[in-house]
């Protein structure tokens, strides 16, 4: 599901015209804003109304503006796009509805409806439309509680509360020397140093965990069975160890499902810092399903780069990452996106953009491997791609050496210059890539000039390519592929 | 002034007793769900070890007793609601519904073998026997049974393993940690009870845990847990014990593990209603809030709520968690903080493990002992022992020093007598590592 879908449609317009607003400088035209919106001025009008009222009491940290022809936003320097959608989120009645489930762990339609101030049919929509989202994670709120595989409810948490509600809040609510020394206690069972950031996301997790745990029929069925092979991990064995002792002081009772709970958990949010994650790699068993997809995947990218083998810190990371995608994607089901900030690998950098049908590849072949059903899982796919994508572009970038490319332009001074500070300007954001005004006898990878050579040693050993028409997109293709291949 | 107090067993006859003796005035009321007063948990022990000859006779106190401290009792009294805003208890008694009011409250109903996860473990072929009826029950049931499987390695769960190896029962006992007893003794000192469990043929399945438990027919069962099961025609479930409070009502806070909390004079945070036993958690070994359901706790509480019933005047100290038993021909005792739970502590801790003669003599005793110190203050945080010879008390004086703070440095200064029979140079709980064998640690 999408962090928008907590939203009412309105509210989600609101937030897409703020958004635009902010692309725009602050200052868009009503008929750009129409176009783009495509709703009638009267719709776009309340709209505006209703971002006007609620702006009237933010302390001017937002203002808006607007005429008929011109709408005008003006923020407040400590004001962001991310608070104001904050601000929406916080707002909406499905967060609401998660947060007093969080809270009460159950809940009657008439006790929810009063506490909301909202008539009961209209809770009853929105929790069919909660539903609907969460069919991805394979829950679904029934009977005023959550329906069904506890690893899937409080990784629903988890993700709501690390995207969606105010993770502060929570944390400051909840958060007690109890909590801290839990965490200390792992460190010490586990012999680990969790960063502090990640302690945070444990602090999440921990939090949840403990509304959860006195709840009587937690469903592990599933978790169950694909903890399987990692009975005798070395990793969940200690875990298993400690939630057993460490409930054994308090009148709790507990099972395996607790402990395999945490193993998911540790792993597939990259709790363990790559160096303790290392000494773990060392100890697991290879043959085990994430294990034996991690190395499949690692040598296809090998394969495919051409590269030999990867400096040994490389592998390590490389190992890392694709762990924990690899343990997201064996035991958990739907995510929730959020601002996504890695579009940017994928739509604007051109390496992106070539590696993409790459990263494609290898997430077909994981979900194969792991026998998933792509289509219930559409979020965490798209997460998982992303992911793919951003560790080949951090492997590849790591493994490239630098490309000199001398921009060698046969014409007038002035349009020499200019003309080939352009072309430098278009070839900087290509990864491992250096690019400069010819010098003669410098050593280069490859030269950019228009006009054919007639010397052919003119330029020792660097591949040469005659420009069809200056900053032309179709040599931008071909400068890109050519790089690519002086690159494997 | 009217006390009530709901339960009947060691917290709430402690609660009574020293209540009569601070309120010569007061009226005092014990509410009993069980038919039996008094009745010592697992009393069933007592009469396999034939220390008792009828299980009647498992009793702390009698209802003479009772009666000379004019303490009322009801029996079999069902405390179904607690009214705190108009101090009321409704209770089901003998068919119907009574009411009592009440000017204080200790609630000392006591706690349950019950789990929650285990699936068919409600069933009758199930046998738990911390409460009279139930042992009643589970003594005919055993009798009548050749196999046996026990569920829990804890302190009760080995105690029957032992005692119904003794009647040549055939015993399979399963554990979730990779060792018994681990609340109270650390890993390395449980292994000479290990081996002589595997010796005398028990089937010790460690670091398991039971999923399921199905009756196959009349007289058998099936324990399943992981990729395996066990049949037999008894059950018995030694697993923890968790407080039962279904009639509590909704201003009496409560912590996640369902317990009652209390401050540090056990009030609860309801004017007038206190807890106590195994309905509440206690401070710990580490000054931590624990669960730690023994009856030394129990009796201590219930003595603690009742002096604070009007004004808060004594504080409750906590428990080290001492313990002491004899089991499989060896005694065993631990108090405070064991090394396996340091972990969850912020001490860093040391410890040193030492084989021990017991007197001066050539063929003396020897005592294996275990302490656990801050590495660096080196103020004694636990220990355990283990011997063939009866050392039970000796633990208690360690409790002291613990309760009091005593470095390793403290405990040799301290006077003991010396006579050649009954003692060695030094006092076996000293830690001075001339005198005994160093069998392990990393003293320093």
């Amino acid at each position: 599901m999408k962090a928008e879908d907590f939203l009412e449609k309105n509210e989600v317009r609101e937030m897409t015209i703020l958004s635009q607003l902010i692309s725009h400088h602050g200052s868009i035209s009503y008929n750009d804003m129409l176009d783009h919106l495509s709703v009638s001025k009267a719709s776009l009008e309340n709209d505006l109304e209703s971002i006007k009222s609620w702006t009237a009491t933010s302390n001017q940290c937002i203002a808006i503006h607007y005429d008929g022809q011109t709408i005008n936003l003006k923020l407040g320097d400590e004001m962001s796009l991310l608070q104001i959608y904050r601000r929406y989120l916080d707002q909406s009645v499905k967060t609401k509805i998660i947060t007093f489930l969080f809270k009460y762990q159950k809940f009657t339609i008439t006790q929810l409806a009063q506490k909301l101030a909202i008539s009961e049919s209209s809770l009853f929509r929105k929790i069919k439309e909660l539903n609907n989202y969460l069919k991805e994670f394979n829950i679904k709120i029934r009977n005023g509680r959550f329906d069904g595989e506890e690893l899937q409810i409080r990784y629903f948490y988890f993700q709501f509360y690390y995207y969606i509600e105010d993770k502060r809040k929570l944390l400051s609510q909840f958060t007690s020397n109890q909590l801290t020394q839990t965490i200390q206690s792992l460190e010490n069972y586990l012999k680990v140093t969790i960063s502090s950031e990640n302690k945070q996301k444990l602090r999440i997790w921990l939090i949840i965990s403990k509304m959860r745990i006195t709840i009587k029929k937690l469903q592990t069925d599933y978790l169950r069975n694909q903890m399987q092979p990692y009975l005798k991990d070395p990793l969940y064995h200690k875990i298993q160890v400690m939630v057993f002792r460490y409930f054994s002081r308090y009148s709790i009772e507990v099972d395996e499902g607790e402990a395999m709970l945490h193993f998911a958990y540790l792993l597939a949010f990259s709790i363990l810092s790559e160096n303790d994650f290392h000494e773990y790699r060392l100890l697991r068993d290879r043959h085990a399903p994430i294990a034996s997809l991690d190395t499949y995947i690692a040598e296809t990218i090998i394969i495919h780069f051409n590269y030999r083998r990867l400096p040994y810190m490389l592998e390590r990371e490389m190992y890392y990452h694709l762990t924990h995608m690899h343990t997201l994607l064996y035991f958990f089901r739907g995510d929730i996106e959020y601002y996504d900030e890695t579009v940017f690998i994928q739509e604007k950098q051109p390496v992106g953009k070539t590696l993409n049908p790459f990263a494609e590849k290898l997430l077909e072949t994981s979900t194969w491997k792991f026998d998933n059903q792509m289509e219930r899982q559409k979020s965490l796919l798209t997460i998982l791609l992303s992911k793919y994508l951003s560790l080949l572009v951090f492997i590849t970038s790591k493994m490239t050496k630098v490309l000199q490319v001398g921009i060698d332009l046969k014409l007038d001074d002035l349009y020499k210059e200019t003309l080939s500070e352009l072309l430098i300007s278009k070839i900087r954001p290509l990864n491992g890539v250096h690019s400069e005004r010819y010098v003669s006898h410098k050593k280069y990878d490859l030269i950019l000039t228009n006009e054919t050579q007639h010397d052919s040693d003119q330029y020792n050993e660097a591949r040469v390519y005659v420009l069809s028409k200056i900053l032309s997109s179709y040599d931008m293709r071909n400068i890109q592929r050519i790089l690519q291949e002086l690159n494997t | 002034m009217k006390v009530v107090i709901i339960g009947a067993s060691f917290a709430g006859v402690a609660a009574a007793l020293e209540t009569r003796k601070r309120h010569p005035k007061a009226k005092i009321v014990l509410l009993e769900k069980q038919t039996t007063l008094a009745y010592i948990p697992n009393g069933l022990h007592l009469y396999w070890r034939n220390e008792i000859a009828d299980l009647n006779e498992a009793r702390f106190i009698t209802e003479e007793q009772l009666e000379e401290s004019r303490i009322d009792y009801y029996l079999e009294a069902n405390v179904k609601k607690i009214n705190t805003s108009q101090k009321i208890i409704t209770y089901h008694y003998f068919g119907k519904y009574e009411m009592i009011a009440y000017d204080k409250l200790i609630i000392a109903a006591g706690s349950k073998q019950l789990s929650e996860k285990i699936k068919g473990s409600a069933q009758e072929s199930v046998l738990k026997y911390k409460r009279y009826e139930e042992a009643e029950a589970a003594l005919l049931k055993v009798k009548a049974s050749e196999r046996i499987t026990i569920i829990g390695g804890g302190q009760v769960g080995i105690e029957a393993a032992d005692l119904l190896s003794t009647q040549k029962k055939k015993v399979t006992m399963i554990e979730s940690m990779d060792y018994i007893m681990f609340k109270y003794l650390d890993e390395d000192m449980i292994q000479p009870i290990q081996r002589k469990m595997i010796d005398r043929g028990i089937d010790l399945k460690l670091g398991k845990t039971v999923s399921t438990i199905d009756a196959v027919s009349d007289h058998e069962v099936n324990v399943h847990f992981a990729d395996d099961s066990v049949t037999s025609e008894s059950v018995i479930m030694s697993v923890n014990v968790r407080p039962h409070l279904p009639f509590l009502d909704t201003h009496i806070a409560q912590h996640t593990d369902q317990t009652i909390a209390v401050d540090r004079y056990l009030r609860t945070s309801i004017k007038d209603v206190f807890a106590v036993g195994d309905c509440i958690q206690l401070s710990g070994p580490d000054n931590d809030q624990v669960y730690i359901p023994l009856i030394n706790n129990a009796v201590r509480t219930g003595i603690v709520a009742a002096a604070n019933l009007n004004e808060p005047e004594l504080e409750f100290k906590g428990s080290l968690r001492t313990i002491g038993t004899n089991v499989f021909g060896y005694y065993v005792a631990s108090t405070g903080m064991t090394e396996g739970e340091s972990l969850f502590s912020n001490h860093k801790v040391k410890t040193t493990r030492q084989k021990i003669k017991l007197t001066s003599l050539q063929n003396a005793n020897t005592v294996t002992v275990k302490w656990i110190y801050d590495a660096e203050t080196h103020v004694l945080l636990g220990a355990q022992m283990i011997s063939t010879v009866n050392i039970l008390e000796k633990i208690n004086t360690l409790a002291l020093a613990i309760e009091t703070r005593q470095t390793i440095e403290d405990l040799q200064q301290k006077d003991y007598f010396f006579h050649p029979s009954y003692t060695q140079m030094i006092a076996t709980t000293n830690l001075v590592s001339w005198m005994g064998e160093r069998v392990d640690g990393d003293e320093g």
